[in-house]
């Protein structure tokens, strides 16, 4: 179990100061995630959902607690160390506005890559390739600002996939989208993700995509709870 | 106008303080430097005029002489004789302390019996008994003075005190026997300057027997009796003149040098402009949701155009208020450079401290409120465009920026064709030619958006491969926000341009000055003979000087200069008046093609030359005529050749001794120069000299000379320096808060590439590549930008400030430093939104939106 395991999370607490007033999001939360699980995440509005995603992905810190994913400790790194780890280890999908307004298409989905090695015409093949899966592959040159939201998110999933990261965590991706372009796009993760035998937490709505999960958790009272 | 309304703005304003506090320092900057320069300007004037009118009073009109002055007999003949009043008997000069030889004052002779009317500085006495008695002593009691209690404070001296002091004609001490009192007119500062005494006491100390320096005299309106009287008696070295018209022509004569400094204020003003047009823009384009919103529930499109011009004015207010501040602290120090060069090239001015006028801070306000008004209605104009409620997406905005650079870019090259057509064209106004620079320079900083776009497209294209997806990433964003960073390196470019045009110009008018310095040197050594030139004694003294100095043995020839005034068109002007000797006569660069009986015409007909500016000034061309005025009425001298002089803008001219003396009294020598024989030691010869010398006079190099001469040229290009730096600054400023801006614009960008793993030191890296890239553009359009505002000021401004003509010296280096100079500010004003950015969680930059 302990080898299985992905993604420890003990004893998370993490609080906002505002106008010097405390004001608790998590006490002494504990999760633990399998290796290739798919955890659904709910709450409402203002519940922590992505505070809580940003403390998995290391840009932001908790006030107490350990997360260890693949047996790294990221509470214990220095900031740089974490961003090195989110940088190899973790893929982010975000609700919105995530792509490089000034990079094309291409350089979006390489800019991670580019940022571990360099980049290699093998990998320039794949990433045509898997825009071609994304039915993207004449916006190969295109910049993001004149693709449609849908095809925004698509590239945004392939970019968060390209350097092949253990965890993927996706903040309402399809927060944005109609219903049908959200079908597609969940479906498309859910290809991709659960397929590669990847861990993914995903926060979303979609009654369809709870079905799919392995679990689902809500955040309430400060800790999760299964539903 | 709605409160609430006003508040959101306000609240909005303080959510952005760094935008805030930068504009307001643009603005200060700006009015500071516009300030500071007009009141440095106006007080070194003031100071002269005052201390003009310290012992002239309410004098209206003035008697006044070349070298040497007047007869004081004049002054019996016109009071006793003729039976005019209200004169004023004036002898004038400077002196030193003994103590402290850097601190010179100057002393003012003055006749205490004269008519109350006149009001002068030292009859302003409380008691009408104390001064009475007071001014007695100062005729009874030789060597009595009166001075400023400031003064006598600052020397640690009391009444009855004796100090010693140094003139032209050696040591005297002086008794102070009472205190001078300030009145309406007259500053404190400038009586600080001054020593009041009688008459005789200070022909004595100056050495000016029998003479006078001037004679001021009080007409009503229209006495034409009095003035019949006066011309009548008039000697052929005097000028009638009315006191206005001479400070009127004291003014002129600094016009182009003021002129040329206050362009160099505007300058720093447009930079701020600039600076201001940016902030009010991004200010605005923050709350391009928020204005649509307020569209949308009903707010008027005049109502957001007030509400901008609003922010606007309060900001201009606060900066302007900051700036005045700045600009009182600034022009006192300006103020020492700028009366050292107008000593320098001019005349004599003592401005130790500013005076402020209400004129000169009424100009900054205005100035500086006007400027922030006029950079920001583009973009409350803009504001109002803004269609209710939508939410605007960048690309459309900057599709619409696109079509702004091409516009600009059309636009520029417009004003860029009129500002060189009106440079050319401005005949010989320096105002016209300024203004003409200032518009081909704003219309290549309109053309510095097509250019940066243009540069880093090919940036993109030539080297992406190399820089990698990161290393893109700066490039695109100089280009996707053109808007944004076309303003800052345009900002940035007028700047460095000027300090390349300028740097240019100097080093073209060094390298000018330098050769013609070395070519007039032409003797061994020079005797300089310092003083008021006087007939007799001082004159006799000096021919016997020269006469022991032809003698020594070492000696193989001399040449002599005497530099006096002779009055042409009722006007003094220079003189230099020259024996001249085969090997002196090459050190005259002539500017046209000289026959071979020049100097034969010079020395035996009634002929003179003139410098350069001489001729541009007066239009004068070889073969006219200048009439000049002689005790036997107007001669004329024949002009026959023009020759290259960097000594003063006014120019001069210059005739034989010979020519002289037939009309003028022998006044000595200023100068002598000594050829000495092949195979001299110079420095025994100069030893020898030394012996023969007495009181102020003093021997000198060649090498002394030059480099005393570059030494007064570089003094007057300190405060050309100091100003340029300064708009360097506000530059910098701009370029500051335009990178904050962005950066701050582009939060959740960063946010995100956080997100996918770039550390803190590659984020910084990224916004500092961005801002060196703009720096370098910046700094590569100003070359040709400083190269073509260099040749408009050497043969444009330059030539009608100063009638100077210069060959174009280019120097790589100006450009170097230039390119640096661009690139090094961009970088230092990138680093520190580039660590704020860094520091910035990526957590709370995903936030934002
Ligand atoms: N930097 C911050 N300072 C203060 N409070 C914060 C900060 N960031 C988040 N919060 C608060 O923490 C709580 C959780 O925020 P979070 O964004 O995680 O909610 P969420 O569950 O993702 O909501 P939503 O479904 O609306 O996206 C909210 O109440 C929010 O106001
Ligand atoms: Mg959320």
């Amino acid at each position: 179990m302990q080898a299985e395991a992905a993604i420890i999370i003990t004893e998370l607490s993490k609080s906002y100061h505002e106008s010097g007033l405390r004001h608790d999001i998590f006490k002494e939360l504990n999760l633990s995630v399998n290796r290739g699980e798919f955890i659904v995440l709910l709450g409402r509005s203002g519940s922590g959902k992505s505070t809580f995603l940003n403390l998995i992905s290391g840009i932001d810190c908790p006030d107490k607690g350990k997360i260890i994913i693949n047996n790294t400790n990221i509470t214990g790194l220095s900031e740089h160390d974490r961003t090195l780890f989110r940088r190899h280890h973790i893929g982010f999908v975000f609700q919105s506005y995530n792509l490089i307004p000034t990079l094309t298409v291409a350089e979006n989905l390489l800019l991670p890559l580019e940022l571990i090695r360099r980049i290699t015409q093998k990998e320039r093949d794949n990433v045509t390739e898997l825009l071609a899966k994304l039915n993207l592959a004449d916006r190969l040159d295109s910049y993001p600002d004149r693709l449609s939201g849908g095809e925004q998110q698509r590239v945004a999933i392939a970019r968060a996939l390209i350097h092949d990261p253990d965890v993927i965590l996706a903040d309402e991706p399809t927060g944005n989208l109609d219903l049908d372009t959200g079908q597609q796009v969940l479906e498309l993760l859910d290809i991709l993700v659960r397929k590669a035998g990847k861990t993914m937490i995903m926060v979303t709505h979609s009654q369809e995509v709870i079905g799919k999960a392995d679990r689902v958790f809500s955040i309430k009272n400060k800790s999760l709870v299964i539903s | 106008m709605s409160t609430i309304l006003n508040k959101s703005s306000l609240n909005f304003l303080l959510q952005h303080p760094w935008q805030l506090a930068l504009a307001i320092v643009g603005i200060a900057l700006g009015v500071a430097v516009v300030i500071s320069i007009d009141l440095a300007m106006e007080s070194s004037l003031t100071a002269f005029d005052q201390a003009g009118k310290a012992f002239s009073g309410t004098a209206t009109h003035r008697i006044i002489a070349s070298e040497g002055g007047l007869d004081e007999k004049l002054y019996t003949q016109l009071r006793v004789g003729q039976g005019i009043k209200k004169l004023s008997p004036v002898v004038s000069g400077y002196v030193q302390l003994a103590k402290q030889t850097n601190n010179s004052f100057k002393l003012i002779g003055i006749d205490p019996f004269i008519e109350k009317s006149f009001k002068p500085v030292w009859q302003q006495e409380q008691s009408k008994n104390q001064r009475a008695a007071l001014l007695a002593r100062l005729v009874v009691e030789p060597n009595t003075v009166l001075i400023s209690d400031k003064t006598a404070r600052s020397l640690h001296l009391k009444i009855n005190d004796e100090f010693t002091i140094v003139s032209d004609s050696g040591k005297q001490d002086l008794k102070i026997i009472g205190f001078l009192q300030a009145n309406n007119a007259i500053s404190e500062q400038v009586l600080a300057k001054l020593i009041i005494t009688d008459i005789a006491t200070a022909q004595e100390v100056l050495g000016l027997f029998g003479r006078l320096s001037s004679i001021e005299v009080l007409m009503d309106n229209y006495e034409p009796e009095t003035l019949t009287k006066i011309l009548k008696l008039l000697p052929g070295s005097a000028l009638f003149v009315s006191v206005d018209s001479q400070s009127q022509s004291m003014r002129e004569m600094t016009r182009a040098f003021s002129i040329n400094l206050k362009a160099l204020g505007l300058l720093s003003l447009l930079v701020g402009m600039f600076l201001i047009y940016n902030t009010m823009t991004f200010l605005v384009m923050q709350r391009r949701r928020l204005i649509g919103c307020l569209r949308s529930i009903g707010i008027t499109r005049r109502q957001i155009f007030k509400l901008i011009i609003g922010e606007a004015f309060l900001l201009a207010i606060i900066g302007t208020l900051i700036g005045i501040a700045l600009g009182i602290a600034l022009g006192q120090s300006l103020l020492y450079m700028v009366s050292e060069t107008i000593n320098a090239i001019y005349f004599r001015v003592d401005a130790t401290s500013l005076i402020i006028r209400p004129a000169q801070i009424g100009k900054g306000v205005f100035l500086g409120i006007a400027a922030t008004l006029v950079a920001v209605l583009p973009p409350a104009w803009e504001a109002t465009r803004f269609p209710p409620a939508t939410v605007l997406i960048r690309s459309g905005l900057e599709s619409s920026t696109r079509q702004l650079v091409s516009g600009a870019k059309l636009t520029g090259f417009i004003l860029i064709a009129g500002g060189l057509a009106l440079a050319l064209s401005s005949a010989q106004s320096v105002s016209w030619g300024l203004a003409g620079i200032f518009i081909i320079v704003f219309g290549f900083a309109l053309l510095t958006p097509a250019f940066t776009l243009g540069l880093v497209q090919m940036t993109d294209k030539l080297f992406g491969r190399f820089l990698g997806i990161a290393g893109r990433l700066p490039v695109r964003t100089i280009s996707s926000e053109i808007s944004r960073t076309g303003i800052a390196v345009a900002a940035l470019m007028i700047a460095v341009s000027a300090t390349i045009g300028m740097e240019l110009m100097i080093g073209s008018l060094r390298q000018t000055v330098t050769e013609w310095v070395q070519a007039s040197l032409a003797a061994d050594l020079y005797v300089t003979l310092p003083g008021e030139k006087i007939i007799g004694g001082r004159a006799i003294e000096e021919h016997q000087l020269k006469k022991r100095l032809a003698d020594l043995p070492d000696v193989q020839m001399l040449s002599s200069a005497l530099h006096t005034k002779l009055i042409a068109n009722d006007e003094f002007t220079k003189v230099s008046v020259f024996e001249l000797n085969p090997q002196s006569r090459k050190g005259f660069i002539f500017k046209d093609k000289v026959n071979d009986d020049l100097w034969d015409r010079f020395e035996q007909q009634q002929t003179v030359m003139v410098t350069e500016p001489y001729a541009y000034y007066h239009a004068i061309r070889i073969g006219q005529e200048i009439l000049l005025q002689t005790d036997k009425g107007k001669q004329p001298f024949e002009v026959i050749a023009v020759y290259a002089d960097y000594s003063g803008d006014q120019g001069h001219l210059s005739m034989s001794r010979q020519n002289y003396q037939r009309y003028w009294p022998d006044l000595g020598y200023s100068g002598i120069g000594v050829y000495a024989r092949k195979h001299t030691d110079l420095k025994q010869l100069e030893n020898q000299l030394y012996k023969l010398l007495t009181g102020q006079q003093s021997v000198k190099s060649d090498k002394d000379i030059y480099k005393a001469s570059m030494e007064v040229f570089e003094q007057t290009f300190t405060v050309t320096e100091t100003l340029r730096w300064l708009s360097a600054a506000v530059a910098f400023v701009g370029v500051l808060s335009t990178l904050m801006a962005l950066q701050f614009e582009r939060t959740r960008q960063l946010g995100i590439l956080r997100a996918i793993g770039l550390t803190r030191r590659q984020l910084t890296f990224l916004v500092i590549g961005e801002t060196g890239l703009m720096g370098l553009i910046a700094g590569l359009f100003a070359i040709p930008v400083g190269y073509v505002v260099a040749y408009v000021l050497i043969f444009v401004v330059y030539e009608r400030s100063f009638g100077w003509t210069m060959a174009f010296h280019f120097d790589p280096m100006v450009v170097y430093q230039g390119l640096a100079l661009a690139f090094i500010a961009a970088v230092l004003a990138g680093i520190f939104p580039a660590l704020k950015m860094a520091r910035i969680k990526p957590a709370e930059a995903l936030r934002i939106e």
